[in-house]
């Protein structure tokens, strides 16, 4: 039963870490411009097309070492696919800004369907096979078995929240982020160039839910044009889970959402004695996030919003 | 003065709206499967095959001197648009049958639609809950899912001898549908059924589930679904060790499938479909053919289907006595016809009497036929 329980643990850890990555582009984008960034799922999706589009292009041109093909189409589709981020911020969310909360996020929407509809257009709507970057070899550990895709998935994902709390905490654009997400009319008027912070991290964000797009595209070997929606939601979920505008929120509630559902699976049938099969999963992973809500309204590791700051923040 | 305009501008509207010139005796016929979407390999197939045979009808001068026009439209395997369409060909005097939906989802609701206004109709969706629901205006020439499911569910018992299954479903009017079928079949042959667990349609983890399965130490999974659920769970089922009998249902009958799952771990996998392979018969070879030269690629997965239906359609329109849907609609049970996949012709329920299933397995990267 241990090793079942430990089985389960490591693929409760891959899942959520592919989720904490993609809340976290939600919660620092809420965090700065208090605004749900409904497109964030499209990001997640284009990172294997943009992947796919620039590592074959590297073989199409004659191709270097296999390892430095991947690694440059990794580090080409953070910053492409984070570029299309700031891009977008610029030209439909930030017009849109002196309109109050709803039309940068009717903005978003939009944005999302189109990003998706490009993509079905050009590409097509059929699921395409994703080769796994790295042979999806298993190895025993732990009484249980993990494959070399789900331990690269999960010491990814690590560095990369790893990263990006030392970024966020130690250096000067970390200060600023953390600086306009506090108050932005007072980093303001101390000098602090608001704007840079949002595309600083509407640079992040999105390459962030590309990496978690290339990891998950290759931990189950395909992608789809609509595979952003379910795990956006999934993702967004999460960042609500662990408080929404929280960095450490985002890391948690992923982990918990895909402890939650994983344990669910595995465990409602037997505890139940088979009257509850694993269909409901969803129901009580849903319940989880609606009594937590319930008792924690700001999530688990969100600030408590008093009325005051809310009304300072709305009125930038 | 403004509402004569409003009234002349709509009825231009109208006019400019209405679909491409209609001789007076062209015989219209509509069509509709899914033509995007993650479905449309299959549902384009279908309309490939159904218009190749409207083109070779009308070369040999159509149907008693009339030429034969095919109206395909999308509905995106979607009911709702499913139930847009049927209104649209019910609309439009001049269609005087439909082949369509694919899928049982799109299928079910539209069929209220079509016997309200008459419309003769060949389904070739598979759900057996279709033929008895009581409409008058419907057969299907292919086999539905009792046959599907009990096909594999006999092969499995008897010849192979595995004795223990789990059935996977997601949940889906078919998934969960199939399962049972495959679960009645599986026991009447002497089987145990140790297990049967519920997924969401759009699930690509199956990792815990599979770790739970593997508690049963199952010789058998069935699983009820679609694509690319169908190869993910075998991908990951197979990542995981678990050397069990896989099964799947004809929507897994696609190159797809093997690609996705990687030819090593699909390797033996099963599968059922409701046609035999293009190089089966001379026939299909030359139907293959023929397709290759019209559209310039290979026929997909349903064309021979879509052909198949084409014929009986074609064969109730013949014997009409009046080119309308009344005159078509008297015809359309009573009729007997030779098809591309053999002899056609229908029981009370609109059922073929006659419809085969082929038991496909995955060797070498591809599917082959089991021979029975």
């Amino acid at each position: 039963m241990l090793d079942y329980f430990l089985q389960q643990l490591i693929f409760a850890l891959a899942i959520g870490a592919i989720y904490g990555l993609i809340a976290l582009g939600y919660t620092m984008v809420y965090g700065v411009m208090r605004l749900i960034n409904f497109a964030h799922g499209e990001f997640f999706m284009l990172g294997p097309y943009v992947y796919t589009f620039i590592f074959s292009g590297l073989i199409g041109l004659g191709g270097l070492a296999p390892v430095l093909d991947s690694v440059i189409a990794i580090v080409a589709s953070f910053v492409i696919v984070g570029l299309l981020g700031v891009a977008i911020e610029r030209f439909a969310y930030r017009p849109l800004r002196a309109y109050g909360r709803l039309a940068p996020m009717l903005s978003a929407l939009g944005m999302s369907i189109v990003l998706q509809s490009a993509v079905r257009v050009t590409v097509g709507p059929q699921p395409v096979h994703f080769p796994a970057i790295v042979p999806s070899t298993p190895i025993d550990a732990l009484g249980g078995m993990v494959t070399t895709v789900q331990f690269g998935i999960l010491v990814a994902a690590v560095l990369l929240m790893v990263g990006l709390t030392l970024f966020v905490n130690g250096t000067r654009l970390g200060i600023w982020i953390r600086a306009a997400s506090e108050s932005w009319t007072t980093s303001s008027l101390l000098g602090i160039r608001v704007n840079r912070a949002v595309s600083l991290v509407f640079f992040i964000g999105p390459g962030l839910g590309a990496m978690a797009g290339i990891m998950y595209a290759s931990y189950y070997g395909i992608m789809q044009p609509t595979m952003g929606s379910v795990i956006g939601l999934k993702a967004f979920t999460a960042a609500i889970l662990g408080g929404i505008g929280s960095i450490p929120g985002a890391m948690l509630g992923g982990f918990l959402l895909g402890a939650i559902e994983t344990f669910g699976t595995a465990f409602l049938p037997i505890l139940s004695f088979g009257y509850i099969g694993t269909e409901y999963r969803d129901v009580f992973a849903f319940a989880v996030l609606i009594l937590v809500l319930l008792f924690k309204p700001a999530g688990l590791l969100g600030e408590t919003v008093s009325e005051e700051t809310t009304v300072a923040k709305k009125d930038y | 003065m403004n509402r004569t305009r409003i009234l002349l501008s709509a009825a231009a509207l109208l006019f400019a709206s209405g679909a491409m010139p209609v001789l007076a005796d062209d015989i219209v016929l509509g069509g509709s499967a899914p033509m995007s979407g993650a479905q449309a390999e299959f549902g384009q197939s279908q309309i490939d095959g159904a218009q190749l045979y409207f083109d070779q009808l009308n070369e040999k001068g159509g149907i008693k001197g009339n030429k034969v026009v095919f109206r395909p439209l999308d509905d995106r395997a979607d009911p709702r648009q499913g139930t847009l369409v049927a209104q649209q060909f019910c609309d439009d005097s001049a269609v005087i049958g439909v082949i369509g939906h694919m899928n049982s989802g799109v299928t079910m609701p539209a069929l209220d639609i079509y016997s309200e206004c008459g419309m003769p109709q060949v389904v070739p969706a598979t759900n057996p809950e279709l033929m008895r629901m009581g409409f008058k205006t419907v057969v299907r020439p292919v086999a539905n899912d009792f046959v599907q499911g009990a096909l594999p569910a006999k092969y499995v018992t008897e010849k192979l001898g595995l004795k223990n299954a789990v059935l996977v479903h997601d949940k889906t009017v078919f998934g969960q549908g199939i399962a049972g079928v495959f679960k009645d079949n599986f026991e009447a042959g002497g089987g145990k059924v140790s297990g049967s667990y519920g997924t969401n349609p759009e699930d690509v983890d199956f990792s815990a589930l599979i770790a739970s399965i593997k508690l049963e130490n199952p010789d058998v999974v069935y699983m009820g679904a679609g694509m690319p659920q169908l190869a993910l769970f075998l991908k990951q089922m197979r990542e995981q060790g678990l050397k069990a009998q896989f099964i799947g249902p004809d929507i897994g009958f696609t190159v797809d499938f093997i690609t996705q799952v990687g030819a090593a771990s699909a390797e033996g996998a099963l599968m059922t479909f409701q046609l035999p392979p293009y190089d089966s018969s001379p026939e299909l070879k030359d139907f293959s053919d023929r397709h290759q030269a019209r559209f310039g690629r290979a026929p997909g997965p349903y064309a021979s289907l879509g052909f198949a239906n084409a014929q009986v359609m074609a064969a109730a329109v013949e014997k009409a006595e009046s080119l309308d849907r009344a005159g078509v609609l008297a015809q359309l049970h009573g009729v007997t016809v030779e098809t591309l996949l053999g002899p056609v012709a229908f029981d009370e329920n609109g059922e073929n009497t006659t419809a085969p299933m082929y038991l496909y397995v995955v060797k070498d990267g591809k599917f082959e036929l089991i021979k029975q």
